[in-house]
């Protein structure tokens, strides 16, 4: 393999890890939801549309730094998930109705509010928040000037993969240290027992789709300073995360966590040996073979080796 | 059944006081526009400048004493979506003229039902060349085609960057193909070898594993063709991967909107784009067009917003002349039209294989110091064009 080859390998596999990190970080708020309530949130993207709209309206007009938007926008959503689940989800769970699943068709239709919502309030500009290190990065060869090959790490992408990793690892303390978070996590395990167990399992489905919100609020915070935002964004991160969610194992974090980062070392190789334009349709076969090879998704890999949860 | 008779007594009372409406003095012109999803971004702008130009029209008298009330109807970028409206429009509104929507893919669509119902249809900035290559009759192109869009660039490589590699980048759809085509071909005629091809999905985050192959290929000249957001990503971490082309190219569309530079910043500097018009041209009213719009709305107008402008200008310009407003009558005076609007001279020619496609000249434009400067065709240029630009290590 020359320089050349090796560097752009390297190069690919940084990408991935970076970007899988972030894809890593949106799927843990579905995944959560999924495993808690068993419905796919199809609103999850929209969400997310809005923790970077928090973020751009507090970046352009008072200044406030992205990433600090993340403690302003990740309480913002848990209250937001709390009323949606409180006031819309939970009702419609007592109705009946032909439809076993008439919440998912909730989530849809919420979406598609807040989403217009935005239109209406943002108009359908395509915005970004210009920070001054958006292009800003480090090069191998400025600390050593002999390397044979020239790895750059871009600025933004590392400090939001940094802090998407702190806020996983919050997470997992969260849900296997405290009281609540071994309920949440109870509840997703089997809630007639849970119930039975004294587990106020209302109480957890709420917090639960709080929770999941919050951590999409987060997501769109740290991807607004590399990417971009309009009204109808949602679309393609609630695909990403329904993907990534179904390859991890529904409802399993860990699951999640590397079906986030197989995804995205999955699409970097492919967009750098296959063609760019093949991520989609790889997306998809990821998708469909998840599906049929391991139903239970990388989750249930690791549980038949006695090794996480 | 009470419930039944208050209706239908509602609707009636509606058709009463809506009978009128239609019969007051105006000419209804519905325009259908994606104003959601993801090319909204264009549909707005094309949206005001439609306005500004029937708000002109209008203060002249109108066409034949008939004030143009304009509408608009959101296509959401998806061409079942146009061509439902545009069927809806013809068949049952029986509007004799179709102008508007933006992305090729949804002007196709649209296309094929004027055509089919003899509708004479003005696309407005819709680039694939097959549109005006189907030998369809009732179908009229202001904006010139894709594999010209790229004339003054390739002139411009041709006679100042002379590349002996590029790199074609775009994305996967219509206009995005057909670009690259178009350049693929001129590189052949100015002995540059095409050494990288690639294209990508609208919407992606991360070019940079794309980036670095380009990179590995080490081409004189990397030409992208993509709409908004792409644009800026695609230069923001070529940054990032200080990948030293002899020049950066864009084929219009995203490279020629002012996003471009607010996004991407100072990564956007040097980069020379295709266009179809600019604000600094010396056509009658282009200026005055482009000051209306920025005091307005803050910002000056694309070239989609000067061509959705002018293409008002010329329909009403057809709908004067046309003997009588049948669709017949209005499709021979727009074919015998010979307008000098603000986005140039107007006509429809039929040659090269197209039909009813009005040539017109194209321009590049490089971003200097934050600002978009035409700098080719030299008879055009604002400011002289800066050539070998500097390294990404050498830039402050």
């Amino acid at each position: 393999m020359t320089a050349i080859q090796t560097e752009v390998l390297l190069q690919t596999l940084i990408s991935g890890v970076l970007l899988g990190g972030l894809y890593a970080l949106i799927a843990l708020g579905m995944t959560i939801i999924m495993g808690v309530m068993k419905i796919i949130n199809l609103a999850h993207g929209e969400l997310m549309m809005v923790g970077m709209y928090i973020a751009f309206v507090l970046f352009s007009w008072l200044h406030i730094d992205p990433y600090l938007s993340v403690f302003i926008a990740a309480p913002f959503l848990f209250l937001l998930g709390i009323g949606l689940q409180k006031y819309l989800i939970n009702p419609v769970m007592k109705v009946d109705s032909i439809l076993p699943e008439n919440q998912v068709i909730l989530t849809v239709g919420i979406g598609m509010v807040l989403a217009n919502l935005a239109t209406i309030i943002f108009q359908s500009d395509y915005r970004q928040t210009p920070v001054s290190y958006g292009t800003k990065a480090w090069y191998l060869r400025d600390y050593w000037k002999d390397s044979p090959v020239d790895i750059s790490l871009s600025m933004p992408w590392t400090v939001s993969f940094t802090m998407a990793l702190l806020i996983t690892a919050g997470l997992w303390f969260f849900l296997t240290k405290t009281d609540m978070g071994k309920s949440i996590r109870a509840t997703a395990q089997d809630l007639d027992a849970a119930l039975l167990m004294g587990v106020n399992v209302e109480r957890m489905r709420v917090v639960t789709f709080g929770l999941g919100s919050a951590l999409v609020g987060a997501a769109g915070c740290l991807f607004i300073p590399i990417y971009y935002i309009y009204p109808d964004i949602g679309g393609q991160f609630t695909l990403i995360s329904f993907v990534i969610t179904i390859l991890g194992g529904l409802g399993s974090t860990v699951g999640a966590i590397i079906g986030g980062l197989i995804l995205g070392l999955f699409e970097s190789l492919t967009a750098t040996y296959v063609g760019m334009g093949w991520a989609p349709v790889g997306r998809f076969v990821i998708f469909v073979a998840a599906l049929i090879f391991i139903p239970g998704g990388v989750a249930s890999l690791l549980r038949s080796r006695k090794f996480g949860k | 059944m009470k419930h039944l008779s208050w209706v239908v007594a509602v609707i009636f009372a509606f058709t009463l006081f809506a009978v009128p409406v239609f019969a007051a003095d105006t000419f209804d012109l519905v325009i259908p526009l994606p104003l959601t999803g993801k090319p909204a971004k264009f549909g707005e702008i094309m949206k005001r400048s439609y306005e500004l130009a029937a708000e002109e029209i209008n203060a002249k008298g109108g066409v034949k004493g008939k004030k143009i009330a304009l509408s608009f109807e959101d296509s959401n970028g998806k061409p079942e979506t146009a061509r439902a409206i545009v069927e809806k429009l013809i068949d049952s509104k029986k509007q004799p003229v179709i102008v508007g929507e933006y992305t090729s893919s949804c002007a196709k669509a649209v296309a094929a039902v004027a055509e089919e119902r003899k509708t004479p249809y003005l696309v407005v900035a819709s680039a694939d060349d097959d549109i005006t290559q189907k030998n369809y009759k009732y179908v009229f192109r202001q904006n010139q085609v894709n594999a010209h869009y790229g004339d003054a660039v390739v002139s411009f490589l041709k006679e100042v960057v002379k590349p002996k590699t590029i790199a074609i980048l775009h994305e996967s759809t219509a206009f995005g193909t057909s670009g690259a085509d178009a350049m693929a071909k001129d590189a052949a005629s100015f002995g540059a070898k095409v050494v990288l091809r690639e294209k990508f999905e609208n919407g992606a985050i991360d070019f940079k594993p794309l980036l670095s192959k380009v990179k590995a290929a080490q081409p004189d000249v990397i030409y992208t063709v993509a709409y908004a957001n792409e644009a800026q990503l695609i230069m923001k971490q070529a940054k990032e991967l200080r990948i030293d082309a002899k020049l950066y190219g864009g084929g219009a569309a995203g490279f020629a909107i002012p996003e471009f530079i607010k996004g991407a910043q100072d990564a956007a500097e040097y980069v020379v784009s295709a266009t179809l018009w600019t604000p600094q041209l010396n056509y009658p009213g282009a200026k005055a067009f482009a000051d209306k719009y920025k005091t307005k709305y803050g910002d000056y107008p694309s070239y989609h917003g000067a061509s959705a402008y002018a293409a008002l200008f010329v329909t009403a310009d057809a709908l004067n002349r046309a003997k009588n407003w049948t669709q017949d009558g209005i499709r021979d005076a727009l074919k015998a039209t010979n307008l000098k609007t603000a986005y140039g001279p107007v006509k429809f020619e039929d040659k090269e294989g197209y039909q009813n496609q009005n040539f017109h000249e194209t321009l590049a434009i490089q971003v200097q110091k934050g600002e978009f400067e035409t700098v080719w065709p030299k008879s055009h240029a604002s400011k002289p064009y800066i050539y070998p630009v500097p390294s990404w290590r050498d830039r402050k």
